[in-house]
This record gives C-alpha cells, structure tokens and sequence, in this order.
C-alpha cells in the first residue's frame, strides 16, 4: 500500500529527477570536511525561524500602540508562547552565528575559487539579508532597548556621505522613529526580505548542487583525491545528527534563559545606560566607538563607515582578486588577510562585551 | 539482518515522539487563550449595574489603575486614576463633584483638570462607551 | 517728555492713584531723566544714601513703573536739592509704625491693584491687626516684623521671584530672621521652629527637594495674620493638605477624647515644627508606638490596638512575602507582570490603612486590612503559580533533550551500521 502511494506520487511530482540529483550528489572526505556542515545548518536553522515566525504571526501586531502589548501577550497568555518566542529570539542569533562560521570556513578555504565566483557573492548577499533579517527583527517587539539601537544603527547608516540621509529615511519612513518605521520594518521582516532570501537562496542551493562540494588548495592537488561521501544518507545522516544537537542547544536556552521583553518604547524616555546592538554588529560598533573623532581632519565616524564598507566591498569581490589556483603568493596574502578579519572580529566583538571604551 | 529492523525501528518510534514533543507546543499554541486578545487600548471596566450614579469604580488598565466615574446625572467618564502629585490612586467625591486624591488633597474636576492641591498636571481622559451592559473603557485617540 | 510740574506736585502727596500714569511713563522713558531722586542718590558716595536707589533697578515696583515718590513724596522732576522740600510732599523715611497703612493704601485697593494684575491678592490690614507682630507694633514695640522686614525694601521682588525673601522656599529662612534664640532674648515666644523644621520632613521636602507644595511657615500660620493656628480644631489646619487624614479624624471618637483633656489633634501624635515622615512603628502601644502615651494597657483603647497592630504588620509581612517570591519568579525570567499589578494594589491597601488609622474605628480599618490581605494573597498565588510553571518547563526542557539525545544517538548507530556494512 504504501509502496504504491510512493510509486504514484513518483510517476506524478517527477521525483525520479530529485532523487537523481540526491544520488549522485556526494560531499568529499578530507580532514577540513568538518566546515561543510554549516551550510546545512544554517538551512536547518532558517528553517525554524520561517516556522516559528510564521507562528509567531498569528499573535502578534504590528503597530506601536499595541506590538509591545502583543509580544507580552505571547509570552504571558499564550500556551507556550514563551517558547515559540524564545526559540525564535535565540535560533535568530544562533543563524547568524552559523552563517558566520559558513562564510569565514569558505573564505580561508578558498571556496569561492572559479568556478563558484557566483556561489559566493549569492552567500555574501544572503549574510547581507541575514543580517537584515536581525535588524528588522530586533525593533518588533517594540521594547526600550530595541528602539534606542534602531535609533542609533539607522544614525549611523545617516552618517554614510551622500546617500545616507536617503537611507536614514527608507529605513526610518521619515526623519524619526515612530509606529510608521515599526510598520516598515515589519514590512520588511515578514514580506520583502522572506521573498528576496526564497529567490537567493534557491540560487545559492542550486549554485551548490550544480558545481559539486569545493575542494580546499591542499587537497585538491593530492593524488590520489580524497574519497567521497554519499550525500544521501550518510552525510545527510551527519547533518541531521548536527541538527539535533542544534534543537537541544534551543530547547536548553529557551527553557533557561527566556528571551527578555524588557520595557516598553517610549520615544521622549533619556536613552538607557549600555545600550548595545546585536551581538553580531559589535565589531562594527565597537570599532566606531574607538576611532578617533578626526582622522585627518575627517569625522572618525566617517572614516570608519567608509573603512567598513570598503572592506565589505573587497571581501564580497574576494573571488575575483584572488589566485584562482588557490596557491602562490597572492593565495597566500588573503589566506592571511582572512585569519587577520577573524581575529579582528572575534576581538572586537568581545571588546564590546568588555564594555571597553577609548 | 534482524538487528538492523531493531534499529530501523527505534529510529521511527523515536522520530515519532520528538515529533510529539514538537507538534504538542504547536498545537497548544495554536489554540486561543481564554482572554482572547492583547488588551491595553480597551477595556471593559464594569457592569453597568455595578457603578450606582453617584458612584465610581477603579479598575486595572494596562498596568495602571483607571477610574471610572458614574455621575449622578448619568454621565460616565473615565480616567487614570493616578495622582500626578505623588502617583496614588484618586478616587471620586459625590458630594464635591469632583476627583479628589487622598494623600495630599489634591482636587480634579470631572474633565480631568487639576483645580487645588498640589497636582501639576490634570489626569489623562479616556473615551467611555456603554455596549449593552458593558461599560467599555477606551484610549483617546492621539 | 515733560509733564507740567503743576501737574505732579499736588498729587504726589495724595495716593499714588493719579500720579501714576506720570511715574509710570518715566519709568518707560529707560534711563528715567525724570527721577532726580535716583540720578542724585546713585551719585551720591554715602552708600547708606546710594544703596536704595541702586537696589531699585530690580523692585517690583519700579519694574510696574512706579517710582519713589508714592512712599517717600517728593518732586522727582526736579534736579535740585528743593526737591525734597516738604513742601513738595517730601515724607522721607516713613516711620516704622505708619509702614503697614502707607502699604495698604495701594495693596488694600482692589481697584488700584487690578491695574498691574488681574487677579491681584489684596492684602487687609484688618487681618493684619490681628498678628501678633501689628498688635506689638500698635503698642510700640520697635523689634516687630512690618511689612519690609519680610518682603524687603527698594529691591523688593516678587514673591515668585525665586530670590524673593517670600518665596516659598526662603519663607522659613526669613521668618527665622527673627525668630531666632538670640533676636526673642527675653520674649517668651518658642525659638526652636526653624531649627526643627529644617529637619522635618515637610522642611526636608521644601528645602532640600524643592518639592512646592511642601509647607513653609505660612501655610499653617497664615500670611499676614500670623498668630500660631488656633483653629477651634487643628485637624482643619494639617487636613488642608492631609485631605483623608484630616477628614477621618475630625469625626473620631480620639478626636473628642482629646479635646476633653485640652490636648490638640494631630500634634498630640505627630509633633508640628519637627514632625517627622511618620513611621510604622508610631502605631501601636509598644516601643516608639504613640498610642501607648494615653492608652495604658488593659484599657478600651490598648485591646484595639492589639487587635489591629498585629493584623497590620501582617498584611505588611504579607505584602513582602509576596513582593520576594515575586523577584524569585522574575530572576527565573518568569513574567510576573499580573502578580507584580496585584501587589501594587495591595501596597496601595497598605497605604489606605496607614490613612485609615486616623478615625481610629476598628471595624473600618479592618475591613481595609482584609482588603489588602485578600489582594496580597492573590499576588503570593500567582508568584507561586509563575514559579510552579517554570518548574514544569525545566522538566518538560529535560525531557525533550533526553529525546533529543536518544534520537541523535540512534542516527549515529545507523551510521556506524551504515558505514561498517557489506563492504567493510
């Protein structure tokens, strides 16, 4: 019985082509195959936040009257609405955290080499939503703390010369930050970004499947090549195991430590002591925070925001500038210029956590 | 061979109760709490029975105390019941006709305005309605 | 702009009333070339001479456009020494005793004063007489407050001047300008009031706070009409601000009580000038407890206070139990918002018996106790249940990772089996 439903859906949604695609895929054996997990994870991870967004939906509203009142809603009156809350909260960061293990794994070992140039700017891009996604986000709930590092992370893209007065107020839908840019961000979290991420997304997967797993310098040349792994089930059964470990890690924090509501926005309120952005814009923040107010006669801020978005502008174009043999002395400078941005970023992100100032 | 359905098995079995333990939540989120919806804007203060004319109520709003004003004339009014003086909760003097809060004698007309005492601010005026037999309580739009 | 001399002359000895449009629209002249009285004495090295004339740059009076001759007479639109003929009017100092009637002549015309203000206080100078400081200046006694002794003189301000030696906040101050030990030496008048209320909570409020609707000296002894407050009962005096307090206790059965033993209300418990922020532990027979001053114990009063007493500290108990299972539940990150609206209204309870005591009836203020304990017991209940729902959540988290475990564990033995089979 069930082997002939299986058989007619089959013949009718054409699986036979998946499950081609699935059976030829396979994934390299090598000792650097450990990073190949966190793509899959990040995929798993993203698919909990559509889930629990979707539920989280059905409660909340977007308006500054009464978001503040709704999330307090789910988190007080709704059956385990603390927990769709929490695990959304805490998954959010843990992508993030994911997609950053992904991006830096695939810089140091060189994925973005010819012929996954596109690969790779389709994954900056989609790091780029990820971090939309959080921004947008964080401003929801409508919280004390939530509206003054809107405030100041939409100030800061204000200072960007020439187009930042038009960006402060794309973001913001005018000059301040009312119930009108909650509605925007909202608008951005749950329509705009979810459609542009679907398109990408598909791109970046099929991008993925289409070229095969990458093969870091080190181990391409090698004779004989390294041994590969089916996809379906063995890596597949890895990944799953990954993600199991992820789901008892949100199942513990959830429980634990419930993601704070904190106080209600209140826009004539003096900004609270230590206002902090998202743990995964730190770095920038905190570099902002200690520059100099001049550099050369120019605003510190400035040069900073340039700085950032110069660097931005060449790690998104890595692929291009690189070796594409992924050996040589230009292999080598970015190989060292990539270990250098990691210990840049983990330093100054935990800098921010020192509560260091200049 | 035998050892391997086991194991097929157990993996089922266990895959169906972690799904229990991810669609029980679903399912109790999904179903509606018994107060049905986040309320701060509105509120059903009282009975229309409960308030006599002359009389007046107290009743939460958001997390602060409103009050709710029956007049005997038949008027119903609504406001926050803090003081602005000192934050205590005021309450309503038929025989004045007006809103007097206890601590420091501080006196409010019916509009809200402080007339005598030390309050400096008037209180916020709410918009009442009467549904039926619900006295419903409302923000005034901004 | 010129007025003719005949013109001012004659009037400046009568009121001011008619001279005024005259002195007012020198005043607007700026550097006032008019008033030869304050060109001279600004001149003059004689500070003793000079000083008012300076000082008047800032007086109120001046500021309205009134100038020196409605106290002093005189003719300001001459240059020469014959101004001050008194002839012209010229009064010079007026004498300490005739200081209140030359002030009432323009303060105590509602007419005049609504001019400058139009809701203007009119001072009276009936209500004057009956101060104790213009019956002693009728008698001639010379060390008496008149007017300028508070208000100030040439640079007298507003009283919402802040610098203003009447404005609220410098009222005790000023008023401790004489009623000091050293100034009433050999008067019988207590001289300890300043000192007290420096340091009582209504002084502490007004001094150090700045908090205005704090009493200074004048609210309870009148302005003008100072004498201590002998209302027939002082309830009405603290019961202006103290509203509940007051109202309560003018019908209660201590309040008659006291008046038979020809004590006075509130002060009896409370003191006056250093009445301090009245504590919990003034309730009761015990200790600092004030009931115990009258009621001995056995007596109708002391078993009342036995029954209450100890419902109070109750409640007070109940109310911090609640408030610490609340912070209990909250660090766990449990959201308490309801409990914490629940005790609020309970702590309000607590409040309203504080109030409640002053009628002294037992069967009132108990049913304001079981009030406040009906609603500190609800918080208690729902800091309980928050705390009873995060238990459940532990359980239910350490559950689902059991199975979460188990199942990665059986994925990995498929593996294993996977991986170790037919091949290998």
């Amino acid at each position: 019985m069930v082997s002939r439903l299986r058989e007619w859906l089959r013949d009718r949604l054409g699986l036979e082509a998946l499950e081609h695609v699935a059976d030829k895929k396979d994934v390299p054996v090598h000792r650097h195959s450990f990073w190949y997990y966190w793509g899959g994870m990040t995929l798993f991870l993203f698919g909990i936040q559509v889930a629990t967004g979707i539920l989280l939906l059905l409660y909340y509203r977007a308006s500054a009257d009464e978001a503040y009142e709704s999330v307090r809603f789910i988190m007080t009156q709704v059956s385990f609405g603390w927990l769709i809350r929490s695990i959304h909260s805490w998954s959010a960061n843990l992508m993030i955290g994911a997609v950053m293990v992904h991006m830096f794994s695939a810089f140091m070992l060189k994925a973005y080499r010819a012929p996954r140039e596109a690969t790779w700017l389709s994954g900056m891009v989609l790091l780029g939503l990820s971090l939309a996604f959080g921004f947008s986000g964080y401003l929801l709930p409508w919280n004390q703390l939530a509206f003054f590092a809107t405030k100041v992370g939409t100030d800061i893209t204000g200072a960007v010369p020439v187009i930042g007065p038009f960006m402060l107020r794309f973001l913001r839908g005018g000059e301040h930050i009312t119930g009108g840019t909650l509605t925007r961000f909202f608008g951005f979290h749950v329509a705009i970004l979810p459609a542009v991420v679907t398109v990408i997304l598909g791109v970046h997967l099929y991008l993925v499947t289409h070229h095969g797993m990458s093969v870091p310098p080190s181990v391409e040349g090698r004779t004989p090549p390294p041994p590969r792994m089916k996809f379906v089930p063995n890596f597949l059964l890895r990944d799953m195991v990954g993600w199991l470990a992820a789901l008892a890690l949100l199942a513990l924090l959830a429980a634990l430590f419930p993601w704070e509501l904190g106080l209600k926005a209140d826009p004539y309120a003096s900004a609270p002591a230590g206002i902090k952005p998202e743990w995964y814009f730190g770095w920038m923040f905190q570099t902002l925070r200690m520059l100099p107010s001049h550099i050369l006669g120019i605003e510190g801020e400035l040069v900073g925001i340039l700085g950032i978005g110069l660097g931005g502008v060449v790690w998104l174009l890595v692929p291009f500038l690189d070796d594409p043999r992924g050996q040589g002395p230009r292999a080598r400078f970015w190989r060292v210029l990539g270990a250098v941005a990691i210990v840049y970023v983990v330093v100054f992100t935990l800098l921010v956590y020192r509560g260091a100032t200049p | 061979m035998k050892r391997r359905d086991l194991l097929g098995w157990a993996i089922k079995a266990m895959g169906a109760t972690l799904g229990g333990f991810v669609l029980y939540p679903l399912a109790r989120y999904l179903v509606p709490p018994s107060i049905p919806e986040a309320v701060t804007r509105r509120v059903v203060a009282a009975k229309k029975g409960d308030v006599p004319p002359g009389g007046f109520k107290t009743f939460p709003f958001g997390a602060q105390p409103g009050i709710l004003v029956h007049t005997a004339d038949d008027r119903w009014l609504a406001l926050s019941a803090v003081c602005t003086h000192l934050g205590c909760t005021v309450q309503y003097k038929n025989s004045d006709r007006m809103i007097w809060c206890a601590c420091h004698n501080g006196f409010y007309d019916l509009d809200g305005r402080n007339v005598s005492g030390p309050p400096p601010r008037p209180l916020e005026r709410y918009v009442v309605h009467v549904e039926g037999e619900d006295v419903i309580v409302e923000k005034a739009k901004a | 702009m010129r007025l003719p001399r005949i013109l001012i002359a004659p009037l400046a000895t009568l009121a001011l009333l008619a001279a005024l449009p005259a002195a007012a629209s020198a005043a607007r002249a700026g550097a006032n070339p008019q008033n030869s009285c304050l060109d001279c004495h600004r001149a003059l090295d004689d500070a003793r001479l000079a000083a008012p004339a300076k000082a008047f740059a800032e007086d109120v009076h001046g500021a309205h456009g009134l100038g020196c001759i409605g106290c002093h007479g005189g003719d300001p639109t001459d240059a020469d020494i014959t101004s001050m003929d008194p002839d012209k009017g010229f009064k010079g100092t007026p004498a300490r005793k005739d200081i209140a009637e030359m002030c009432a002549t323009c303060h105590a015309s509602a007419e005049f004063m609504k001019r400058y203000n139009p809701q203007p206080y009119i001072f009276s100078m009936a209500e004057f007489r009956t101060s104790v400081h213009c019956k002693k200046i009728a008698v001639g006694d010379p060390k008496v407050a008149t007017c300028t002794n508070c208000h100030g003189v040439h640079g007298m301000l507003s009283r919402k001047d802040p610098r203003s030696p009447v404005n609220r906040r410098n009222v005790p101050a000023t008023c401790s300008k004489c009623h000091n030990p050293e100034y009433m030496k050999g008067r019988t008048v207590p001289t300890n009031q300043y000192a007290l209320y420096r340091v009582s909570v209504h002084g502490k409020a007004l001094l150090e706070k700045g908090d205005l609707s704090a009493p200074a000296c004048n609210n309870c002894h009148g302005n003008h009409g100072a004498v201590p407050p002998n209302t027939r009962d002082i309830s009405l005096v603290c019961g202006t601000c103290h509203g509940r307090e007051g109202e309560l206790f003018a019908k209660s059965k201590v309040k008659a009580g006291l008046e038979l033993e020809g004590k006075r209300g509130c002060v009896t418990c409370h003191g006056n000038h250093g009445v301090q922020l009245p504590t919990d532990a003034l309730i009761g027979t015990t200790g600092d407890g004030v009931c115990g001053r009258c009621h001995e114990s056995g007596s109708a009063g002391a078993r009342a206070s036995d029954v209450i007493v100890p419902a109070f500290h109750a409640l007070k108990a109940r109310i911090g139990d609640a408030d610490s299972l609340l912070a209990v539940a909250d660090r766990l990150g449990m959201e308490v918002e309801a409990g914490r609206e629940l005790l609020k209204q309970a702590d309000d309870q607590l409040v309203n018996v504080r109030a409640t005591l002053h009628g002294f009836d037992t069967k009132q203020i108990t049913a304001v106790l079981t009030e406040g304990d009906g609603l500190a017991d609800k918080a208690i209940a729902q800091a309980r249940d928050a705390l009873r729902d995060w238990r459940i959540r532990r359980i239910g988290m350490a559950l689902s990772v059991v199975v979460i475990l188990l199942m990665a564990g059986l994925l990995a033995l498929r593996i294993r089996r996977l991986e170790r089979g037919p091949g290998a």
